[in-house]
C-alpha cells in the first residue's frame, strides 16, 4: 500500500484544482471523481477520472505537478495525464497529454486533436489517468478530503465520488457530499458565516461522517457554542494581503454520548484551510496554537499531537463530555494569485484569540480563567445571602426598592428568580472584568465610601503578636 | 516603616481622624444593612455594572493612632481613616467578601427578631449554614469585625453579645432594672459574673463604698483574694477578665470609672510582657476592636508585679521568657504609647530574660497577697 503513496497526493492536488475551478465559476457546478478498477488484470489497474464543470483550466496549474513513475522500486503509473478542457467562450474542447515525468517544458505537454463544440456553450475539464494497483488506498483520502472541503460550505459546488469495481452495477458505490440542508446559509453569506455553519455541521455530523446530525450526541444545535474571529492583513509592498478567519465550536455533549460510536476523548481536532482548500496545519499555526495563553480561558494545553499536519490538541483536566473543534482559514484577498505567502504567527494568534474572546463574550461564565471560575464558585452562596437579605426584610419599601433596582415590576416575584438574577448578573460582571484589558480595569466602586482615602490590600492573616491582641472571645 | 503615632504638636486635634463604630438601635443597624444591599444592587444593575468592593476600616497597626489626653488623664488607641479593600474578584479576599455578606444576613435576621446571640452561637449557626466558608471561631470573629468596620456600628448593635468572662466581687452593689440589688461581697469566692449584655450593663445601678478598684489578671488570684475577703481590709472592688479583657468587662470597668471617677484603678498582673499587654488593653484599648474599644479606655495604674518586687520572689520562681513574650515585648516597645516607667519595666524583663508569676508571692504564705497589695497602696507604689 505504502508504495502507492505519491498517487493519493497527486489525486488530491488534481481534485483541489478542479474544486477551485468550480468555486470560481459563478454557476452551479459539479465535481465528479470516478475510480474504476478493472478486475481482469493482475496486478489490477485503476482508471481515474476527475471531471468538473467549473471554468476551464489554464494548464499552468500542471506545470509544477510531479509524480514519479516508480516508488520503492515498483511501477505505480505511466506518468501520463490526459486533460480535456474548454472555457465558456471557447469553440472547441482542447485535448492534451501531459507527461509528468518529463522535466523539459516543451516536451512535457503534447496537444492532441481538439473536438468542436458545435456552438454549444459550456465549460469544464476532465483529467484522467491510470494507476497500477488496487483503488482501495485511494478511496479513504478522497472521502476525507471531501468531508473537510464541505466545511467551507461552498454552495455552488456538488461533490461526488463513484467507485466501480468491474462492470457489474452491484459493485458500484456512489458517495455524494452535499451541504447539510437543515440550516444552510444563503449564497450571499460571508465566508466566515459559512465556515461557522460548516464547522457546526462537521461537529454535529461527526466530522461529516454522517449524513445527518447524530441524535445520540445532540438533540439540537443549542448544545453548540460558537465563536469566531477575523483578522485582515492589508496588501503591502506588492504582497497580496489576506484574511485569517478562525471558528471555534465547543459542544457540551449529552450524557447519552457514551452510547455513541464516536468518542472524542476530549481531544481537539484542528482543521486548516489554505485558500479554500483543506491543508495540513502549517508549522507557524502550530506555534501559534502553542503560544496562546489558554489558561486565560481556563484551559490547560497538555500536548500538541501533530501527525503530518493532522493536528490534535490534548487538554489537562478537561471534562470528557466537552469537545472543542477549531477551524482556521487563511485566504488571499485576491484570487487567483501566484503568491503563496501564508499568515504570520501574530496574525494567527490574533485570530484564535479573537475567536476565543468572541465565544467568551457570547456565553456568560464560559471559558473563564481558573481564577474567575473559582470566584464564580462563590457566587451562588453570595447571591443566596443577598436574596435572603432582601426577602427576610419586613420593610416593604426596602423590598420594593431592591426589586425595582433589579428591574422587577411586581412584588410578587419569587425569591428564586431574584436569586438567580443576581447570580447571573455577578457572573456576567466577572466575565466582563476578565475581558477588559488589565489597564482598563478600574477599581470597582466602594459600597459606601468613594475610596479617596489611602487604601491597601486586605490581609487576611492577623499578624501574630502584633501589639497586644484584642480579646476575640 | 515609621507608623503614624499621632504624637503631633496639635494634640487637641490628634483624634480628628478617628474612625469609630456607632452604637445603634436595632432598626438603625438594619437600615445600614439595607443601604449596603441597595448600593450593591444599584451598582450591579447599572449600565456599567460592577461588584462593589467592601471598604473596611483598616484594623492594622499601621492605621492606629494614639490620643494622649491633655485635659483628661486617659490615653487611648484609635483607628484612623485608612481602608482595606475586600473585593470578590480578588482571590485573596473573595472568601472573606462572601463571609461578610453571610454574617450580615444572619445579623439582619437577629436584628429583625430583636434578639441577641453570642459569637459562639453565631459560629454554630454559620457552621451549619455555610460550612464551606466558616471553619473556625476565629473566622467568624474576624468576619464580625469586618461587618463592624464596614457598617461602622458596634458589634453589640449588630445583635451580637460578647460572652463575657468577667467577674466582679467586693464592696459593690449592682442593681439591674426591675431586680433586687446584688451585694458583690456576698457572692462567694467565685464572684458575680459580668453579663455580656452591654445594654443591661449600661442600665445597671452601681453603689459602692470602696476606695479602690483592683483588676486581677488571673482567675486563681481573684479567687484567693475574694475568698480571703481582702476587700474587708482594703475597701475595694475586685475585677478579673481571666486574661485579655473582653469588651463587656472593659465596658463594665469604664462604667465604674465614670460613675466613681475618684476611685483609682489598680492592676495586678504577672511580671511578663503579656501581663503588661493585658494592662495596656484596659488602659488604652486595642487595635483589633479599635472602632469601639477606644471608648472604654480607663486610666489604670500598675500596682504589681514590678521589677522592684523581684527581691520578694525566690530566684527559682523566675523562669526564662518565652519567644512569644519577646514578640509581645517588641511589639509593645514599638507602639510608642508606653510611658517612660513602663518602658523601663519592659526593658528590665527583656534584659534579665526572666518572667515571674504573681503566685510566686505565695512563698510568703497564702495570705501574703493581701498584705502585699495593702503595702503597695499605702506606699503609693503604683505607676
Amino acid at each position: 500500500m505504502e508504495n502507492n503513496a505519491p498517487v493519493p497526493k497527486l489525486l488530491l492536488q488534481l481534485i483541489s484544482s478542479a474544486f477551485q475551478r468550480c468555486r470560481l465559476a459563478e454557476d452551479l457546478c459539479r465535481l465528479s471523481v470516478l475510480l474504476d478498477q478493472s478486475t481482469e488484470r493482475d496486478p489490477p489497474i485503476t482508471c481515474i477520472s476527475i471531471a468538473d464543470t467549473g471554468i476551464g483550466c489554464n494548464l499552468e496549474e500542471f506545470q509544477n505537478l510531479r509524480c514519479p513513475r516508480e516508488f520503492n522500486g515498483a511501477k505505480i503509473w505511466d506518468g501520463l495525464l490526459s486533460v480535456k478542457t474548454t472555457c465558456f467562450t471557447d469553440d472547441e474542447v482542447y485535448y492534451y497529454h501531459i507527461n509528468l515525468d518529463e522535466y523539459i517544458a516543451n516536451k512535457r505537454l503534447k496537444r492532441q486533436p481538439s473536438q468542436a463544440k458545435n456552438g454549444a456553450k459550456f465549460s469544464g475539464t476532465e483529467v484522467s489517468l491510470s494507476v497500477f494497483g488496487s483503488m482501495d488506498v485511494l478511496v479513504a483520502p478522497i472521502i476525507g478530503f471531501f468531508q473537510k472541503i464541505i466545511v467551507l460550505q461552498i454552495l455552488n459546488v456538488t461533490l461526488d465520488l463513484m467507485v466501480k469495481q468491474g462492470t457489474s452495477p452491484g459493485n458500484q458505490t456512489q458517495y455524494v457530499f452535499a451541504v447539510n440542508a437543515d440550516k444552510t446559509p444563503c449564497f450571499t453569506a460571508s465566508n466566515l458565516e459559512r465556515l461557522k455553519s460548516g464547522l457546526e455541521d462537521y461537529v454535529l455530523r461527526h466530522a461529516n461522517c454522517l449524513d445527518t446530525m447524530c441524535d445520540y450526541c445532540f438533540s439540537d444545535r443549542e448544545h453548540l457554542k460558537v465563536g469566531s474571529g477575523t483578522v485582515c492583513q492589508e496588501d503591502k509592498h506588492k504582497r497580496v494581503g489576506g484574511t485569517m478567519e478562525v471558528v471555534i465550536v465547543i459542544s457540551d455533549l449529552l450524557e447519552s454520548t457514551q452510547h455513541c460510536s464516536r468518542s472524542c476523548n476530549g481531544k481537539t481536532e484542528v482543521l486548516y484551510f489554505d485558500n479554500f482548500l483543506p491543508s495540513p496545519v502549517p508549522h507557524l499555526a502550530l506555534s501559534a496554537l502553542k503560544k496562546i495563553d489558554w489558561k486565560k480561558y481556563g484551559l490547560i494545553l497538555a500536548n500538541v499531537n501533530d501527525q503530518d499536519g493532522h493536528v490534535f490538541l490534548e487538554w489537562d483536566n478537561f471534562p470528557s463530555y466537552v469537545q472543542i473543534q477549531i477551524a482556521l482559514h487563511w485566504y488571499h484577498n485576491q484570487y487567483p494569485t501566484r503568491q503563496k505567502n501564508g499568515p504570520g504567527i501574530s496574525l494567527l494568534k490574533k485570530g484564535i484569540k479573537n475567536a476565543l474572546d468572541n465565544l467568551k463574550a457570547k456565553h456568560e461564565g464560559f471559558l473563564l480563567s481558573s481564577h474567575s471560575r473559582k470566584i464564580c464558585s462563590y457566587v451562588p452562596d453570595l447571591a443566596r445571602s443577598i436574596a435572603g437579605l432582601i426577602f427576610s426584610s419586613t420593610d416593604l419599601d426596602f423590598q420594593g426598592d431592591c426589586l425595582s433596582v433589579l428591574g422587577f415590576q411586581t412584588q410578587e416575584v419569587e425569591r428564586d428568580t431574584v436569586e438567580n438574577y443576581i447570580q447571573r448578573k455577578i457572573v456576567t460582571v466577572i466575565g466582563m472584568n476578565e475581558r477588559k484589558p488589565q489597564k482598563d480595569q478600574e477599581a470597582a466602586p466602594f459600597l459606601f465610601f468613594d475610596g479617596e482615602s489611602e487604601t491597601s490590600f486586605f490581609e487576611d492573616e492577623e499578624v501574630e503578636g502584633e501589639y497586644y491582641s484584642s480579646s476575640l472571645e | 516603616m515609621e507608623e503614624s503615632s499621632g504624637l503631633s504638636s496639635m494634640k487637641f486635634f490628634s483624634d480628628q481622624h478617628l474612625s469609630y463604630a456607632d452604637i445603634l438601635l436595632p432598626h438603625e443597624a438594619r437600615a445600614r444593612i439595607e443601604v449596603s444591599v441597595l448600593n450593591l444592587l444599584r451598582i450591579l444593575n447599572s449600565p456599567d455594572p460592577a461588584i462593589s468592593d467592601l471598604s473596611l476600616i483598616n484594623r492594622k497597626r499601621s492605621n492606629s493612632c494614639i490620643n494622649k489626653g491633655i485635659l483628661t488623664d486617659v490615653s487611648y488607641i484609635f483607628l484612623s481613616t485608612s481602608f482595606t479593600k475586600s473585593s470578590l474578584t480578588n482571590a485573596k479576599t473573595a472568601k472573606a467578601f462572601v463571609r461578610v455578606w453571610k454574617v450580615m444576613e444572619i445579623c439582619f435576621q437577629i436584628l429583625l427578631q430583636e434578639k441577641r446571640v453570642t459569637q459562639r452561637e453565631l459560629f454554630y449557626k454559620l457552621l451549619c449554614d455555610s460550612p464551606d466558608y466558616f471553619s473556625s471561631q476565629i473566622e467568624v470573629n474576624r468576619s464580625v469585625q469586618d461587618v463592624v468596620a464596614l457598617l461602622r456600628c458596634s458589634r453589640y448593635s449588630l445583635g451580637i453579645m460578647a460572652s463575657s468572662r468577667g467577674l466582679v466581687a467586693g464592696r459593690l452593689f449592682l442593681q439591674e432594672p426591675g431586680k433586687e440589688a446584688v451585694d458583690c461581697s456576698a457572692c462567694g469566692s467565685s464572684g458575680f459574673a459580668i453579663t455580656g449584655d452591654l445594654n443591661l450593663l449600661d442600665n445597671t445601678i452601681m453603689r459602692t463604698d470602696a476606695r479602690y478598684i483592683i483588676i486581677v489578671e488571673k482567675h486563681a488570684i481573684f479567687h484567693r483574694l475574694v475568698e480571703d475577703r481582702v476587700f474587708n481590709h482594703i475597701p475595694c472592688v475586685f475585677i478579673t477578665a481571666k486574661g485579655y479583657p473582653d469588651i463587656a468587662t472593659r465596658f463594665f470597668l469604664h462604667r465604674m470609672s465614670t460613675t466613681f471617677p475618684d476611685l483609682p484603678i489598680l492592676v495586678l498582673v504577672d511580671w511578663n510582657p503579656a501581663g503588661l499587654a493585658i494592662l495596656c488593653t484596659f488602659k488604652f484599648g486595642s487595635i483589633g476592636m479599635g472602632l469601639e474599644a477606644y471608648r472604654y479606655a480607663c486610666n489604670v495604674k500598675w500596682i504589681g508585679l514590678r521589677g522592684d518586687d523581684l527581691n520578694l520572689i525566690p530566684e527559682e520562681s523566675l523562669v526564662p521568657l518565652k519567644p512569644k513574650d519577646s514578640q509581645i515585648a517588641k511589639s509593645l516597645l514599638s507602639s510608642k504609647i508606653l510611658q517612660e516607667n513602663y518602658i523601663e519595666e519592659l526593658s528590665l524583663m527583656v534584659q534579665t530574660g526572666k518572667r515571674a508569676e504573681i503566685e510566686a508571692l505565695y512563698c510568703h504564705g497564702y495570705n501574703y497577697l493581701g498584705k502585699y497589695i495593702a503595702t503597695k497602696i499605702v506606699q503609693g507604689k503604683y505607676i
